[in-house]
């Protein structure tokens, strides 16, 4: 079968890999400037919850850089057969924590360059998000253009943590980038820190698998606010992926959506089509961490109203605690070939066609 | 009927010198394979395939973990008796293989028998 891979983390073990592709002055910055942990961790505004057992699974234990391709070779690309991954980064989405907004913008712009020239090489099997830093708009959305045409890129990438919901106008510079270079505009969880204060509503929950079953709350946040600003009606080619935010939400929130508008549409009068329509037109979410019920009928009767036959992507979230294996995810089997595959060929135009599939219409 | 045919039939997993207490050490086991563990009293094996997700069990740390209270309390006990899976970081008793959260969730467990510097495992079908 056919496996896209739509979350693969491209871990490092030191972000001083990062330090030949930092500008002089910004490097400074990375050797001899603060940094929330010992030498070699990232630059980031923390977030009040810390993981009680470290975010890695415990069989994967790089000793060097190159480790960190290894293991993913055995461990997850070759063990699985997935035949595309595309890398998703880890620590690089924090930058979006930074108040200094110049320095965010470098240390991506490090990270993406990083990426393409150090990982994408190693195996044909890789595909690479552009990071950006969403607390610059503009900023990023001059990176989109500086790297947009790489043929192996094949989407923009920012965490959900933000300042504002993503559908105001603030950010639709990037959107603009997006549309212009053809990529998606895609938000992974993270950046739940520094100037992002607003990653739980009600304010920070206390331990940290309470907040992580909270994820899907900005998730909501944002698919609401894309739809209601007319961002899909603006690019109406942009798909919007969400990525780690949990899926079996998406329903109810869409019938509320649905229900509201039929009432109050008058208040976006540039919305063309019902709330829902626009999500299962332009949303995509990634399947990790795929709800677990005890009776796994209850999800999947979920999820058909959200037709997730054809609006859900495979992701793994390698080498993450969460992680999702190919071989065990519990959806409908009559829809593994499109979930595991042939729907991310209809989101990531640059990801090639196997030879045997049609491309789904 | 023969004492060979009640005896149970047992299989050579490794020498007592390759585990210690807090270093398990894993077996090959078919095409899976089997971590033995050594705890302050004996030994004990579990099946390396983690009832939960199917991950590797017996890589994970060693630990201990908190008490079930009534008030707000972190008391820590049964120090390196539990093993937390690799994968998505379960805990499960390493004696009886069972889940902390839902001991209907086991995992599988081997009989453990000593003989002088050799451990043989219970294996059964």
């Amino acid at each position: 079968m056919f496996i896209v891979d739509t979350d693969v983390h491209n871990y490092w073990s030191s972000a001083e890999v990062l330090l030949p592709y930092l500008e002089p002055y910004w490097r400074d910055f990375l050797v001899r400037g603060e940094k929330p942990g010992p030498t070699g961790s990232f630059p980031h505004g923390h977030r009040p919850w810390l993981h009680p057992e470290g975010f890695s699974r415990h069989d994967i234990r790089p000793q060097t850089e190159e480790d960190n391709y290894l293991i993913m070779k055995e461990k997850h690309l070759d063990l699985y057969g997935i035949d595309v991954a595309i890398l998703t980064a880890d620590e690089p989405l924090e930058a979006s924590t930074l108040a200094n907004y110049h320095y965010a913008n470098a240390l991506v712009k490090a990270y993406n360059d990083y990426m393409i020239e150090w990982w994408l090489p190693k195996d044909s099997r890789f595909k690479g998000s552009i990071i950006i830093s969403p607390t610059d708009p503009h900023g990023a959305a001059a990176e989109i253009r500086r790297l947009g045409g790489h043929k192996a890129i094949v989407q923009v990438l920012a965490s959900h943590g933000s300042q504002r919901p993503y559908g105001d106008p603030f950010y639709h510079p990037i959107y603009e980038a997006c549309a212009e270079v053809g990529l998606p505009f895609a938000i992974h969880f993270g950046g739940q820190g520094g100037v992002n204060h607003n990653a739980v509503a009600s304010g920070p929950t206390a331990y940290y698998w309470e907040t992580h079953a909270l994820l899907s709350q900005p998730a909501m946040t944002h698919v609401v606010s894309m739809i209601s600003n007319g961002v899909f009606e603006k690019y109406p080619d942009l798909y919007f992926v969400v990525i780690e935010c949990g899926v079996s939400w998406v329903p109810s929130l869409m019938w509320r959506l649905d229900a509201n508008f039929k009432a109050l549409r008058k208040e976006t009068p540039w919305l063309k089509m019902l709330p829902s329509e626009y999500c299962r037109r332009n949303i995509r979410f990634s399947t990790q961490p795929l709800e677990q019920p005890q009776n796994v009928k209850h999800l999947w009767e979920t999820l058909e109203h959200m037709d997730g036959q054809n609006t859900l992507l495979f992701a793994s979230d390698y080498p993450h605690w969460d992680f999702d294996a190919p071989t065990n995810l519990h959806i409908p089997p009559a829809w593994r070939e499109k979930v595991m595959g042939l729907n991310a060929l209809e989101v990531y135009k640059r990801i090639e066609a196997p030879a045997a599939t049609a491309r789904v219409a | 009927m023969s004492a060979a045919a009640t005896a149970p039939a047992l299989t050579f997993a490794c020498k007592t010198a390759d585990v210690a207490v807090g270093k398990p050490r894993i077996v090959p086991y078919g095409r899976l394979s089997v971590g033995i563990f050594q705890l302050e009293d004996g030994y004990a094996a579990l099946l390396n395939v983690c009832p939960h997700r199917a991950g590797q069990l017996c890589e994970g740390p060693i630990s201990g973990t908190t008490r079930q209270t009534d008030k707000t309390e972190f008391v820590y006990e049964r120090a390196g008796e539990i093993i937390r899976c690799a994968w998505h970081g379960w805990e499960f008793d390493i004696r009886s293989g069972k889940c902390l959260v839902d001991d209907k969730l086991k995992a599988r467990t081997f009989p453990v028998h000593v003989d002088g510097d050799d451990i043989y495992l219970e294996m059964g079908r």
